[in-house]
């Protein structure tokens, strides 16, 4: 006759070990994930590429930045860059982006930002207030992206450290509009 | 302990657990490339919960520990996670992918990861304390 296999049972102790193990383990975990997190990420992690549109107060109408733009009719990517990055992220941004969208780019300092002909100065956050974006764990100037549609409301904002790095993200945003 | 029933050795639930582990740290690897360790956090936490909820009570139904235990949290962490996966295919969030174990609507719960865990630990309590239920009398404590 073919036996039937059974689990042994493990003791009490053994359980407690478990739970205690799981307990260490995953606090543990957690802790340093927190302190993996950058100077410019959301303090508050839930509120980052959440990747969906209309989140919260959303949708808002979209203020005029520069050059027209937004402008109704076609949706507008508006990215917040910091001067230091301002020349990589634009370039990459214009490239991976720019035939998707029209694009505005808002720097909290001067800087250059080649293929992106809409550059707007926003060294107090004005701007990036207007369109809701959070602040960073470092409290400086946001950095991130707002995506409007092509009726001039922001869908989606967020703050995201390296926007062009997380270009198809932005592009799957836009699909969704 | 039944007539004719043999005990399992432990290489074999050590076998699933290398399994699940790699699965999950092979999970995990998939967020850290688009920077979202956060929300491995929040689906592993809520699959786990859900999957031990599940187990406690199969455990106290059939009066013996659930098969391959390591698996089930792993199955329902990658049912959590499929609008993740969905995502990285290029289609964004919906409301309506909270079928998927509240895929959105977790995120946002007051306390974030910290009150996940909290659950998930809650659930891990219950499972464990079932399992120690429906131990055979002659089982050394």
């Amino acid at each position: 006759m073919k036996q039937r296999r059974v689990a042994p049972v493990p003791s009490r102790r053994a359980l407690a070990v478990v739970w205690l193990a799981a307990t260490i383990g995953f606090v543990g975990l957690l802790f340093v994930a927190r302190r993996l997190e950058g100077p410019r990420d959301d303090p508050d992690q839930a509120e980052q590429r959440v990747g969906f549109l209309d989140e919260g107060m959303l949708p808002i109408a979209a203020p005029v930045i520069t050059a027209g733009l937004p402008a109704a009719g076609r949706a507008t990517v508006v990215v917040f860059l910091r001067p230091a990055d301002a020349a990589d992220e634009c370039t990459a941004m214009s490239r991976q982006v720019g035939s998707a969208a029209a694009l505005v780019a808002v720097l909290s300092g001067p800087a250059p930002c080649p293929g992106i002909p809409a550059v707007h100065l926003d060294p107090e956050g004005r701007t990036a207030a207007a369109y809701g974006m959070r602040a960073p764990v470092d409290r400086g100037p946001s950095v991130g992206y707002a995506v409007v549609d092509s009726e001039t409301r922001v869908r989606y904002r967020t703050l995201d450290p390296h926007p062009a790095a997380n270009s198809r993200e932005v592009l799957t945003i836009l699909r969704a509009l | 302990m039944t007539a004719g029933a043999r005990v399992r050795g432990p290489w074999r639930l050590c076998g699933w657990c290398a399994f699940a582990i790699a699965v999950e740290v092979g999970l995990y690897a998939s967020y850290r490339g688009h920077d979202a360790r956060f929300h491995w956090f929040t689906h592993a936490f809520v699959g786990s919960a859900a999957a031990l909820t599940v187990m406690t009570v199969v455990t106290l139904v059939r009066r013996r520990p659930v098969p391959r235990p390591l698996l089930w949290p792993m199955v329902t962490h990658v049912f959590a996670m499929i609008p993740d996966l969905v995502f990285s295919g290029g289609y964004a969030h919906r409301r309506w992918m909270d079928v998927f174990l509240g895929h959105i609507s977790v995120h946002f719960v007051p306390g974030r990861n910290t009150t996940w865990l909290v659950v998930f630990l809650i659930a891990l309590a219950f499972y464990l304390a079932a399992i120690d239920r429906v131990r055979p009398p002659e089982v050394a404590r």
